[in-house]
């Protein structure tokens, strides 16, 4: 027979108000095996936690089962207290009287029978508890950081500075990401490529990070500390050992059609290019849907001129196994397409452009080189109208119905540089709301509007008609109430960000979860914001929700840190609450491998002797380094040979029969 | 009317659900419900298993037996699971367990699994009421009740 | 019938007089003219008892797992429904297949002799002798002539495969199938269209029934535990007190849930039931449901392909996400 002491907590007031603490101490007494139980006002503080270690002592307690609030606040702090008595921590289970039940009731009557009933299902479930030893493993000393735009780049930079060998993959050809196509940045107006190029050449020179561009990871397995990554580095069809980076291929190549990604579609590349002068590596790359060499088998006019003799035809995609001891996502985001906005004639009339296209367009290394044009006659706009909003914080379908929370400070910042630039060009801004929290951002707004006459007008634009060679733009000014039409030469909307479209499909390799719109989850939104829901898997940047560059920086700095910590252990400790296999029950179906998402179920051959007669059979064995303790085995298996420590069967079907009592 | 006649027990009639609830998801999406303080009634008794592939349908029967009016299964959305795919399973397992408990007449209304994220305490609270509304309905249990087992 | 039934007995023999097998699965002569019995062989001598006629239903797949894991090699005799059977257990690992041969019978179905009893054709027999589809019942008093299909067991009128799905050799012409394969969901379909209290009257009725003999689960090719969680002490469900039917219905719906995506459907569990419970039932709305929501599978049709259990789709059929509200898309 057990001796079980129950501690029953008041929480201040947040238990005791609703459930009467004493009446449930009265009634855990009675509870078979039970020999202490006692109430107190903070079971979690140090008086508290003194309380348990002493009667475990005194009263040769073998369970301890705490009624208070949930197991995900204090189990760990109960089961310190447990171990610091010398009793397994395993053997301590939680009735979670606060949020289940105080909080949630407000008669008191009804809330103490409630309470009585979880406290005694903890109590039947402790009875059947057992030591549990937590084992433990190694951490690889090495970080994979995926994405390589500027939360990637000081993830990977803070890392591989404390030590610790990091590698980025990057999807595209050159790290860099979207901070690269951005000319200025708000609030100070520094050049985007001035203080991110620097960091970029950091990355690539740092003697702890290897950067695999043109890369995507292909699938990931393994755990905490042993994550084993498989990297898929897409053939560039160029030697990189070879290449010097002259960009002469990427000069003469023939082929004009396909457009730059970099430069937002409004200049075109060749088959063979790299995509911006900056890049790193500074490799071209062939992209072999537009080769006529990959087409045809003709032309092949970069290798014959290459004076390296670097462009290689027959180079294959290789796959790259490393093993990592943490990963941080740091994948970025995306424009939406704004195909379901017809009204504004994006991709109907050339000067309606995206924000993103205005940053190449005013860009001094951009298609006009900086010369501020419009797309249509190359001739210099008059009026230039940006519409915020366009397919944010959008409840119609069409869009996002949250906010991006870049494009207030980003349009205030174009429309300031025009009026800086060229004082005789009218910017107007139609604005639902201006929101610009964040270190002097209300100021930098507010400048826009005061010193340089930046027309604002709250409203949304209902329709854009191009006449002649104006964009008719028609909209409401919601505070005075009176239709706004203007007549002008280039209109800019700002359109909604949004996670990237693999986005989930990356999260389910990780098993790390998404939220509604595809952003990654973070572990929790106040305390755990750069911490993914499986161990050893960090969130840095957009990817995790908008986000601006301050702010991307200062997360990638701590998801860092957070991978840091992780990296700095010598060992962890793996969770006790595995499966394990009962042989004799075993039929050896493996029903159970089948299922297992950790591949840590095997099939294993036994010798035995049955009524005398010797037999070889087969069984199920796992590999409790492997195991995660999801317990999905246990259900797979019909006879009940493998169970799961810390929930085995008999536990939970006590519960069951305890809380039915 | 099934078996006995009223007793004076049921006309007051106090329906036992027992909730299974995935760590990771839905048993933090009911901690959520407390720290929200969003109501709902205390008839509903949570059990944590570590994910909802944990559930056994044996527990499920158990729990009928030995006097639940009703049986909830929470966990993570399908994709957003822990462990990845244990929520598939579940899905698959209890899609034909609830089929069965319908065939052989017990009500599909006293069997819920649901997909309540951590996040999503006013939709913990939302199901546990939806459930004791359509228990209420029902009246109590006496189908696969083990008799001995008085509650 | 006959002559295929010498060609059965021939092979037997001459595959334990060569030392192909160490042992030979198959059916003898039980006590009565209709009561055929499984049995093993060991030598060639012992195959002159060795019989195939119409009441050779018994299923002979689950008797190999032991002999097998002793190292012998086996030979057996299948039916259709066997061979699915013999499948299952290979998914199931109970079974190896290089140490088995697979001696293949096209069946034209077994004939049920409480179907002969209740058409009163049943007193004075001696002997069935069997031609395509008609039955010779002789008897003291000369040979009677009857219809074979009108008393063919229940599952023999529904059979999808009278022909082995997986063989060495086949020891005799193909069979036709008679029916669609939806006819064997008549009665699950009535069953689904009664009310909650109906269904439960009707189960309850049967599960009182139930004596708990565990013919149902020792006949299954399905059922094929090491030890079964029934009959583990430890596990917490082996209760078999007869306080009343909540025992057996946990008992019938778990063993009917265990078998789920695995019940090759051959019927024995009703076969054998003394007290007449149709178990079959139970594991029929489960295939037809399995059919309908995760597609066409066939337990025992191909080993290799997963049991709808043992696998996923992630844009499986989800009844449960009925309430939207603050959830995933």
């Amino acid at each position: 027979m057990q001796r079980i002491g129950v501690f029953v907590c008041w929480c201040g007031s947040n238990i005791a108000g609703t459930v009467d603490v004493a009446q449930v101490a009265q009634s855990a007494a009675a509870m078979p095996g039970v020999v202490y139980a006692k109430d107190y006002q903070y079971m979690c503080s140090e008086v508290g936690q003194n309380m348990i270690k002493q009667a475990i002592a005194e009263h040769g307690l073998t369970r301890v089962v705490v009624a208070s609030c949930s197991p995900r606040m204090h189990e760990s702090t109960f089961r310190k207290t447990a171990a610091a008595a010398g009793l397994n921590p395993y053997l301590v289970e939680v009735a979670n009287i606060r949020e289940h039940c105080a909080w949630i009731h407000k008669d008191k009557a009804e809330g103490t029978k409630k309470a009585i009933a979880l406290t005694r299902a903890a109590v039947a479930k402790a009875t059947l508890n057992a030591p549990l030893v937590a084992g433990e493993s190694g951490v690889e000393k090495r970080a994979l950081v995926i994405g390589g735009g500027i939360a990637g780049l000081q993830t990977a930079l803070d890392i591989a500075d404390a030590g610790y060998a990091v590698d980025i993959v990057e999807k595209s050809p050159s790290i860099g990401g979207k901070m690269a196509q951005i000319d200025k940045t708000f609030p100070t107006l520094d050049c985007s490529a001035c203080i991110l190029t620097p960091k970029m050449v950091d990355a690539a020179t740092h003697e702890n990070i290897t950067l695999y561009t043109y890369s995507e990871v292909e699938s990931v397995s393994g755990f905490v500390g042993n994550f084993e990554v498989a990297i898929r580095q897409k053939a560039r069809s160029v030697d990189a050992k070879k290449c010097s980076g002259c960009g002469l291929c990427a000069e003469k190549c023939p082929s004009r059609k396909a457009k730059s990604e970099f430069d937002e579609g409004l200049r075109t590349r060749g088959a063979i290019y790299i995509p911006f002068p900056q890049a790193i590596p500074n490799v071209p790359v062939i992209d072999r849907d537009e080769c006529t060499y990959f087409k045809t088998g003709k032309c092949g006019l970069c290798s014959k001129i290459c004076p390296a003799s670097a462009v290689s035809f027959e180079q294959a995609d290789e796959v790259i196994t490393q093993r990592y001891g943490a990963i941080v996502v740091a994948t970025g985001f995306d424009m939406i397409e704004l195909d379901k906005f017809g009204e504004y004639q994006y991709g109907q009339h050339p000067d309606v452009i995206t924000s993103l296209e205005f940053e190449r367009l005013t860009n001094a290394a951009g298609p006009t080189g900086g010369k501020f044009v419009r797309p249509s006659d190359h001739k210099k706009p008059k009026k230039v109208v940006f519409v915020q909003c366009v397919g944010s914080r959008d409840t119609s379908g069409r869009g996002k119905p949250y906010c991006s929370k870049i494009c207030c400070m980003y349009t205030a910042k174009h429309a300031m540089l025009i009026r800086d630039k060229y004082p005789d060009v009218e910017a107007s801004v139609f604005y639902i709301d201006v929101r610009t929290p964040g270190k002097n951002f209300d100021e930098f707004q507010r400048r826009a509007v005061e010193e340089y006459g930046v027309q604002y007008i709250k409203g949304m634009v209902g329709k854009i008609f191009p006449e002649q060679d104006k964009l008719m733009v028609h909209g409401v000014d919601a505070l005075s109430g009176e239709t706004v039409v203007i007549d002008a030469d280039l209109v800019v909307l700002a359109s909604a960000t949004k996670a990237k479209d693999d986005a989930e499909a990356l999260g389910r390799m990780l098993s790390i979860s998404t939220d509604t719109h595809d952003f990654f989850t973070e572990a929790h939104p106040k305390l755990r914001p750069v911490e993914s829901h499986t161990a050893g898997i960090f969130l840095a940047g957009a990817c995790q929700g908008p986000k601006d560059i301050p702010e991307t920086v200062s997360q990638a700095g701590a998801a860092a840190a957070k991978a840091i910590g992780l990296l700095s252990k010598k060992k962890l400790v793996t969770n006790p609450c595995v499966t394990t296999v009962n042989e004799a029950l075993c039929s050896g179906c493996l029903a159970c491998e089948k299922i297992c998402p950790y591949g840590a179920i095997a099939a294993k051959t036994i010798e035995l002797t049955n009524n005398g007669v010797k037999e070889t059979r087969v069984v199920a064995a796992v590999n409790e380094a492997l195991c995660q303790g999801c317990g999905g085995c246990t259900v797979a298996c019909r006879a009940g040979a493998i169970d799961l420590k810390g929930f085995t069967n008999r536990q939970i079907m006590a519960e069951v029969d305890a809380i039915c009592f | 009317m099934l078996l006995e006649e009223k007793t004076s027990q049921e006309q007051a009639f106090e329906p036992l659900i027992v909730a299974f609830c995935c760590n990771w998801c839905s048993y933090a999406g009911a901690d959520l419900a407390g720290t929200s303080r969003l109501q709902y009634p205390a008839n509903v008794k949570i059990i944590k298993v570590p994910c909802s592939c944990r559930v056994n349908p044996n527990f499920v029967l158990r729990a009928f037996q030995k006097g639940a009016d009703g049986v909830v299964i929470a966990g993570c959305h399908p994709g957003d699971c822990h462990y990845s795919t244990g929520n598939y399973f579940t899905r698959r397992r209890f899609t034909l367990l609830m089929n069965m408990l319908d065939f052989i007449g017990i009500e599909k209304e006293r069997f819920t699994v649901d997909w309540i994220s951590a996040a999503e305490g006013s939709k913990f609270a939302a199901v546990m009421n939806g459930v004791l509304e359509k228990v209420h309905k029902l009246g109590p249990n006496r189908k696969m009740r083990d008799k001995r087992w008085k509650r | 019938m006959e002559k295929i039934a010498a060609a059965v007995r021939e092979r037997a023999k001459r595959a334990l007089a060569t030392g192909e097998v160490d042992r030979v699965f198959a059916w003898k002569r039980g006590e009565f003219w209709y009561d055929v019995t499984p049995a093993v062989f060991e030598t060639a001598d012992e195959t002159d008892e060795l019989l195939w006629d119409s009441f050779c239903v018994a299923n002979l797949s689950k008797y190999l797992t032991g002999a097998v894991r002793q190292g012998f090699k086996v030979g057996v005799f299948v039916k259709g429904c066997d061979a699915l059977a013999f499948n299952q257990l290979l998914q199931d690992n109970r079974i190896s297949r290089e140490n088995v041969r697979l001696f293949g019978l096209p069946c034209p179905g077994m004939v049920d002799p409480e179907k002969l009893k209740k058409a009163k054709r049943y007193r004075g027999v001696r002997a069935v002798a069997r031609a395509g589809d008609v039955l010779a019942l002789q008897g003291k008093h000369g040979e009677q002539q009857v219809e074979a299909p009108a008393y063919l067991y229940d599952k023999c009128l529904v059979c999808r495969h009278p022909n082995p799905v997986v063989y060495d050799e086949l020891l005799a012409e193909p069979q036709p199938v008679r029916t669609p394969d939806s006819d064997r969901f008549a009665l699950v379909n009535e069953l689904e269209a009664m009310s909650a209290e109906e269904k439960f009257l009707f189960w309850q009725e049967q599960f009182d029934k139930c004596i708990r003999c565990n013919a149902c689960r020792n006949i299954c090719p399905a059922c094929s535990c090491e030890k079964c969680i029934f009959d583990n002490g430890e596990s917490g469900v082996a209760a078999k007190a007869n306080a009343d039917s909540c025992e057996e219905q946990f008992f019938h719906l778990i063993r009917a849930y265990h078998v789920a995506g695995r019940c090759v459907d051959c019927g024995e569990c009703s076969r054998v039931c003394p007290a007449g419970i149709p178990l079959h039932l139970l594991n029929r709305k489960i295939i037809k449901d399995i059919q309908a929501i995760y597609g066409d599978y066939e337990a025992g049709l191909d080993p290799n392909v997963p049991a709808p259990l043992a696998t996923y789709r992630l844009d499986d059929a989800d009844p449960f996400d009925g309430h939207q509200k603050g959830g995933k898309k």
